[in-house]
């Protein structure tokens, strides 16, 4: 069947495009990994999609992108404007994109403006020109840069409805997806939204002192997209979309299915010997514990006992891979730092970081190396990631579950405050759901001597030594000392700022 | 008065253009793709046609193509304006008297106008 000029059959096809998406849902990849994973699977073949964002959001850049993308794959690619900055201006800011390849422009991709047709002629005869263009070119992809701009010149809502319908219409036909750009926020009520399949909202909004870019897909016929927000950046290498981890992620079955009966040493036998032998494998650890109390050195301990078998890696925050690196070889604690696969530092600053982006980063790592042996320091810097703080719980659960689903044994830490007579000693109630062990790193004041001790607090599912033991410094690291005897006070170091 | 067809489906950047090349003392019709420039050409007889390579309908090198088959217009000077179709549009260098890239000095442009068909 040809696609011909009289209407009467675009009305036909109108009817036919709902048997279409009916029986089968063809995608495509969009080019851009995390937006495929939150629409479930791209985008579909010949559906038509909103993109809608306040100038600067991104959508120009994640259209552009989508398009060569397509193009790459050997797709051809119709990109509509009407009125905004000229091609070449476009085209120049795009250069710096990796992404950008010159060479397709005007073959695959080509970039036309249609605006004095809409201005001329009115949006009939752009419509008409979309179907010529479109067949002329043979395009599977068609962006259409100005909506708005199309909503401006339609005497009524119904103009603009039938708008969209045509062109959408006889895309679907031709199985060509259509990307609609707009800069405004169209109510979900609105005459184009409730024509097309899918609506894609990028936003970037202001928590706090921080821009955050979230996308989320507010409609999305013909497959279960994940709802809400998710976080997205720009950078040279155009849009990143990170889907949010609990959400996406799914819990699979294979968590409990690596989980072996065995134990993992900390590299300090001293206090192997108060845990029957070292953390079992599969377990996350929270090694809690103020400023000074001997956290770093402890992952230093544990990653040492690192090798083929049982990779290592150093997640954290806060000390740079050089300093890690001169503290264990002050204290003699071997790395491995040269036998490459068995262990590995990344750090990433406490900066403006992107929770689920840290997520990715770690689990991508682990997946990578095959980790066994993790140490993150700290959650904190997760944390202090969140821009929606609410999330972490679930966000923790899912990485747990990640983490022991990949066979890896965590040790994590967390930074405590030492309040008078109270302990926070998990981030939250729900977190210490997650938490196998609680290993309790305080200071204990005698004879206005800073004493650091140790503690097990928890050991899920076995037996432990409960009482508190003397923590050395010494030349070689931590050695676990004797049990403390009754009088010492737990040491109190009001408004002292956390992190320092 | 000279008359210049001016072909670019950027509006802004006819009108643009046709502005210098007035103030210049040429007279200027725009067209917004091949086809409508082609018409222009047929109907009114320009000294040149200045085209734009990436257009809807047809694009500058297929009107270019048009134009030299035409033996009534086949003389007509066309000056190609392009962004991104530069290395194409060189291969096909016998179809136009000059080929100016994207983005352009418009002094350098209105020059070699003057080149072309001379000064008002």
């Amino acid at each position: 069947m040809t696609a011909t000029e009289n209407s009467a059959e675009w009305r036909y096809a109108a009817g036919k495009r709902e048997n279409f998406q009916v029986q089968q849902f063809r995608h495509t990849a969009s080019g851009i990994e995390g937006l495929d994973r939150v629409l479930n699977g791209g985008l579909i073949d010949g559906a038509s999609y909103i993109i809608q964002g306040r100038p600067g959001a991104g959508k120009t850049i994640l259209s552009n992108q989508v398009a060569f993308s397509r193009a790459a794959a050997g797709g051809n690619v119709l990109y509509v404007t009407l009125l905004s900055e000229s091609h070449e201006r476009l085209f120049q800011a795009l250069s710096t994109l990796d992404f950008f390849d010159p060479q397709k422009l005007g073959q695959e991709i080509i970039y036309v403006s249609v605006f004095q047709t809409l201005r001329d002629e009115g949006l009939g005869a752009v419509v008409k020109l979309l179907r010529n263009e479109t067949k002329r070119h043979n395009a599977t992809l068609l962006v259409f840069d100005g909506l708005l701009n199309a909503r401006d010149r339609a005497d009524t809502d119904l103009d603009v409805k039938t708008f969209v319908a045509e062109v959408q219409d006889q895309a679907a036909f031709v199985g060509c997806t259509v990307l609609f750009l707009t800069s405004t926020r169209l109510e979900d009520n609105s005459p184009e939204h409730t024509m097309v399949d899918g609506v894609i909202d990028l936003s970037v909004e202001l928590i706090g002192v921080r821009s955050v870019r979230q996308l989320q897909v507010r409609k999305s016929r013909g497959s279960a997209a994940f709802g809400g927000l998710h976080q997205y950046e720009i950078s040279q290498a155009g849009v990143t979309v990170y889907p949010r981890l609990e959400s996406t992620v799914a819990c699979s079955g294979m968590i409990d299915e690596n989980i072996e009966n065995r134990r993992l040493s900390t590299g300090c036998p001293s206090l192997d010997d108060l845990i029957q032998g070292g953390v079992p494998q599969g377990s996350i650890t929270l090694l809690a514990g103020p400023t000074g109390s001997g956290k770093t050195t402890f992952g230093l301990h544990f990653l040492s006992q690192g090798s083929e078998e049982e990779p290592a890696l150093h997640f954290g925050f806060f000390e740079t891979p050089a300093r890690l690196l001169m503290k264990a070889t002050s204290l003699g604690i071997p790395l491995q730092k040269d036998i490459p696969d068995v262990f590995e530092i990344v750090w990433n600053p406490l900066a403006e970081n992107l929770l689920d982006k840290l997520a990715y980063q770690l689990l991508g790592w682990v997946a990578a190396r095959k980790v066994r042996r993790l140490f993150i320091d700290g959650l904190g810097g997760f944390e202090r990631a969140a821009t929606h703080p609410s999330r972490l719980v679930e966000f923790f659960a899912t990485l747990a579950n990640q983490l022991r689903g990949l066979g890896v044994t965590t040790v994590m830490t967390w930074e405590l405050r030492e309040i008078p007579g109270s302990y926070m000693t998990t981030p939250s109630a729900e977190l210490s759901a997650i938490i196998d062990n609680l290993i309790l790193l305080r200071h204990l004041e005698t004879d206005h001597t800073i004493q650091p001790t140790v503690a097990i607090q928890k050991m899920r599912d076995s037996t432990f030594d409960k009482s508190a033991h003397y923590l050395e410094f010494t030349e070689k690291g931590l050695i676990v000392g004797g049990r403390i005897s009754g009088r010492a006070q737990p040491i109190s170091l009001l408004d002292q700022p956390r992190g320092l | 008065m000279a008359l210049i067809v001016v072909a670019d489906d950027e509006f802004l950047l006819t009108e643009m253009l046709s502005a210098y090349l007035e103030d210049a003392g040429y007279e200027v019709l725009t067209a917004a793709n091949g086809q409508v420039a082609f018409r222009l050409v047929k109907e009114r007889r320009p000294k040149l046609l200045i085209t734009d390579f990436m257009m809807p309908l047809m694009t500058g090198l297929d009107l270019a193509r048009t134009v030299r088959a035409d033996r009534e217009i086949a003389d007509l000077p066309i000056l190609l304006v392009t962004g991104a179709q530069g290395t194409i549009a060189r291969r096909h260098a016998e179809l136009f008297q000059h080929i100016l890239d994207k983005p352009y000095n418009i002094q350098q442009l209105l020059a070699i106008v003057a080149e072309l068909i001379g000064v008002p």
